[in-house]
């Protein structure tokens, strides 16, 4: 008897098989970047086969947190900032498990940034996918940590005395494996990077700049973009922790002058995931620890001398 | 009244004063006797006084006494903070070479021994062994072999070879001789020994074991006094049955990782104290909705805010009973005694499964630092059954799909519960949410669907009420009009209390609660009682307001749940037709 069979199914999958029987049409504000989010990760989800019983997305709580509700696939919608920890210990349970976390800039750098730090310190594989508008979309615009210096709003009506936060900075020094930025006006860019987030053995960090025509009307649309691997303006390795650095550093600061850079920011292939890490010192079991529970031949090996050596 | 040997250890922190404490423990119930070991300290590593206290005799010690027969004592402010407990004749063993120790007085009517423990630590190869000096000399007192203390020590000391475990051994009993030596005193103790081998073990270590026993395979925590034991516990254990434990960022995360391990599959728990349980009810409600088994320990202290760490409260309550915002469903077990911690641990997850909703088990201080002897049968591994629930695989996940194959994590079923289906089950992609939602877990905001889904979740609860015993214990003479009630941890000092009660004439009733939600219907044991003592560790006596909220039946009810609040018409109406009815429970 086994309860996992969908995983590495291998299933001839079409992006239309995302898309669920009940509330199929999302009913966020047209215009909305979030939909190029959604479109994005059907589009990597079916390149790489994924089925959706095979793929869970946590979400947090935002216009973005919404995404699980238009995407076929286990889907768990937690609270506001909390995406995170629950995405990376069903990982741990359950391995063969496409886990992708997704959640606003508030939710992921504001109210869940102590989570992104750990998580990404960590180096849990998964992916995790920050729709950064630069807003409180759900709450009706008010600043975030991400908005601009200046950024006026009802809650800071003389504006934003505060710097933004930076995430493609924050995201290196917390440690990171993967890290880019696209945006959802470049749909192509961003599936492929979702393909190469999900592929990555390690955290993968995807700031995705999805434009809110409703309430930050400052943010223009994030047009033109430049990506910066097909640009000759910039010639940087982006294996090279330094070199990353300095150009994350460059395309925060642009982003508030007008200028949109995206791209594969920061690659490190080399840096064992957490589950490696543990399985190295003996702490990550080989076998999927949720799968146990299914396997009949199975003695739950409940033996005092195990239990109770200690105390005798 | 058990013939009780009481025995202390006391000194600066740091000065190992709960590893001496623990030796002598160990060879006591290696050598058949029962043991019950409670701790004073203070919350700072270093500095600070400190004891490590044991009660001992061959019957069953569920309690403290204020009583000690023999003390060592390591400075001059462990005999001023004992004085209440010693008596005439106590023994009081120190080093009056000590610096700190001299001129140090006995109080009048004791026995004060005046060993050298260090001169002679260091004749036997090291200053560091003097505690073990003073455990010999206390063997002198107590008449207890010293050969019992040998395998304590060997378990001690293996580690750092053989030549370090003999000198050991050889400290003990130059302590033992050089009492034997220096007083010809007539000491009253005579420690028996039994041929029986018990285990050793506290509260925290009893859950932990429970968890193991039960199935629990993914533990998430941040370490915090005085619940830290147990995840201690399930390191370097848990990972030998294919399960994984998680050091988290803070308690925030440690709650909703065990949220994500049970999700994707797993068994999990989380265990904490106050200051985490209040950084965990943020998510609890959102578990509660979801309808995911969680297992949630609460090892109270001293609250509020920080509170005394290092010091016993049962303050959590209403916290555990009530806290969160809205209304959820959820189980409080609360174990009575350290063996309970076990039992009430497996019961949890069992719970938590059949019904897919939190669970709290609230656990003390007391209990966590107490060690406590059993018999190893006291904890049947082969009487633990492990009963997930209404989960699905892969064959039997179509008998709940509806027409479109779409599958039902919140169907509406007559007893409440649903099935569960975890990622990577094929045909089960479903969501789930903290927002109210429909059968196929879909968010809605439809008012029928809300109150329907409310409904059914507490309909858990009602179904769990019929389906388990919720049964509590008994002890004294059940027709004594005088009825003591207390829930968790109390349970060994008021069993005791009942022997003295009854020296003075007093027959008692006490009822011991392990349930603090759902509870047992206690409502009629209360109404024939003459007097009525509710007994709890805290200030405002929490489980009594549970107790007589349960008998007070003069309220009738009118409540409204479908997001809309009451209209003037339809109130009216509910009122009439209230009045009307006969008062339901
Ligand atoms: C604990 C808590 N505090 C506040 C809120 C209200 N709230 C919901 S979403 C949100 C911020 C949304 O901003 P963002 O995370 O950027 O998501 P977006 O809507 O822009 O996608 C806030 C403050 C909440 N749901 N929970
Ligand atoms: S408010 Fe902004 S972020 Fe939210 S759906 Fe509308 S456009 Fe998108
Ligand atoms: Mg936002």
């Amino acid at each position: 008897m086994s309860a996992f069979s969908a995983i590495g199914e291998g299933k001839e999958i079409d992006r239309n098989d995302y898309t669920p029987g009940l509330e199929p049409q999302a009913t966020w504000c047209p215009g909305c970047g979030d939909f190029g989010v959604l479109k994005a990760l059907k589009g990597a989800a079916a390149e790489l086969g994924k089925s959706p019983d095979e793929m869970l997305l946590v979400t947090g709580i935002g216009c973005s947190g919404k995404l699980n509700s238009y995407f076929e696939s286990y889907g768990f919608h937690t609270i506001h900032g909390r995406s995170l920890p629950v995405a990376r210990a069903a990982k741990l349970a359950n391995p063969g498990v496409e886990v992708v976390a997704a959640g606003g800039d508030g939710d992921g750098y504001g109210i869940g940034g102590n989570h992104f730090m750990h998580t990404a310190r960590e180096n849990h594989n998964m992916t995790y996918i920050v729709f950064n508008n630069e807003i409180f979309g759900l709450t009706k615009g008010q600043t975030s940590p991400t908005s601009p210096k200046g950024h006026k709003s009802k809650t800071q009506p003389h504006g934003s005395a505060k710097q933004p936060l930076r995430p493609l900075s924050m995201s290196l020094n917390s440690g990171a494996s993967y890290i880019a930025r696209t945006a959802a006006v470049n749909p192509n860019q961003a599936k492929d990077i979702i393909v190469e987030a999900m592929e990555h053995d390690g955290f993968s960090h995807v700031d995705f700049l999805t434009q809110c025509p409703t309430w930050n009307k400052d943010a223009r649309q994030y047009v033109p973009y430049i990506d910066i691997q097909d640009s000759d303006d910039y010639d940087f390795d982006n294996t090279d922790r330094r070199e990353a650095a300095e150009m994350m550093h460059e395309t925060e600061d642009a982003l508030h002058e007008g200028e949109v850079l995206t791209g594969r920011y920061y690659v490190d292939s080399d840096r064992p995931s957490y589950q490696q890490e543990k399985r190295n010192i003996g702490e990550m079991p080989e076998e999927p620890l949720a799968e146990r529970y299914f396997d009949d031949s199975y003695e739950w090996e409940r033996s005092y001398d195990n239990f109770l050596d200690k105390h005798k | 009244m058990p013939a009780d040997f009481n025995w202390a250890i006391g000194g600066e922190a740091g000065d190992g004063i709960d590893s001496t404490g623990k030796i002598f423990a160990q060879a006591l119930s290696r050598a058949g006797r029962h043991v019950f070991t409670s701790k004073d300290f203070a919350s700072r590593i270093r500095g600070g006084y400190t004891a490590y206290k044991v009660r001992t005799s061959v019957d069953q010690v569920q309690s403290v006494v204020d009583r000690l027969d023999v003390l060592i004592a390591l400075t001059p402010r462990t005999i001023d903070e004992n004085l209440d407990e010693l008596h005439e004749g106590s023994v009081i063993v120190y080093d009056g070479e000590r610096t700190t120790m001299q001129g140090v007085e006995i109080p009048e009517g004791m026995v004060g021994l005046d060993v050298p423990l260090q001169s002679i630590a260091e004749e036997k190869g090291g200053a560091i062994m003097r505690n073990v000096v003073a455990l010999g000399a206390a063997c002198a007192v107590a008449d207890f072999p010293i050969e019992h203390l040998d395998s304590s020590l060997e378990k001690r000391f293996g580690g750092k070879g053989q030549a370090i475990v003999d000198n050991n051994k050889e400290a003990a009993r130059a302590g033992r001789d050089y009492v034997h030596e220096n007083y010809d005193h007539e000491f009253d103790y005579d420690l028996e020994t039994t041929d029986n081998d018990y285990v050793l073990l506290n509260g925290d270590e009893a859950i932990g074991m429970g968890a193991l026993a039960a199935g629990c395979r993914f533990y998430a925590g941040y370490p915090i006094t005085p619940a830290t034991d147990v995840m201690e516990y399930l390191t370097g254990r848990i990972e030998q049955y294919g399960g994984h434990v998680v050091q988290a960022e803070d308690e925030l995360a440690a709650i909703n990782l065990a949220l994500g391990g049970a999700r994707a599959g797993a068994r999990a728990m989380t265990a904490t104290s106050g200051p985490g349980i209040d950084l965990m009810t943020e998510t609890f409600g959102l578990i509660a909705t979801s309808e995911t088994p969680l297992v949630i320990v609460d090892v109270m202290r001293s609250g509020p805010s920080t509170g005394m760490p290092t010091k016993q409260e049962q303050g959590d309550l209403n916290q555990m009973v009530y806290g969160g915002h809205g209304e959820i469903p959820r189980f409080t077990l609360a174990p009575t005694t350290v063996a309970e911690c076990f039992h009430k641990t497996v019961e949890a997850f069992n719970l938590a499964e059949k019904y897919q909703t939190p669970v709290y088990l609230a656990s003390d201080l007391a209990m966590a630092v107490t060690e406590q002897t059993f018999a190893p049968e006291e904890f049947d591994m082969d009487a633990v059954e492990i009963d997930r629930g209404k989960v699905v695989d892969d064959d039997t996940i179509g008998e709940w799909q509806n027409e479109k194959e779409q599958f039902k994590p919140h169907a509406l079923t007559d007893d409440g519960v649903s099935p569960r289906s975890f990622p990577g089950t094929s045909g089960g992609a479903h969501m789930s949410t903290g927002l109210e939602h429909d059968e196929l877990g879909r968010r809605t905001e439809d008012t029928d669907m809300r109150v329907e889904q409310v409904d059914k979740r507490n309909r858990k609860v009602e179904t769990a009420q019929e389906r388990e015993p919720w049964a509590y214990r008994e002890f004294g003479d059940t027709d004594s009009g005088n009825l003591v009630i207390s829930w968790g941890s109390n349970e060994g000092a008021m069993v005791e209390a009942i022997d003295f009660l009854e020296e003075e004439g007093i027959d008692v009733h006490f009822i011991s609660v392990p349930y603090i939600f759902p509870r047992p219907d206690l409502s009629e044991v209360i109404e024939d009682a003459d007097d009525v003592i509710v007994v709890e560790c805290n200030n405002t006596g929490q489980f009594a307001d549970i107790l007589e909220h349960d008998a007070l039946t003069r309220v009738k009810r009118v409540n409204k749940y479908n997001g809309v609040r009451f209209k003037a018409d339809e109130l009216a109406e509910d009122i009439k037709e209230t009045l009307s009815q006969e008062i339901t429970a």
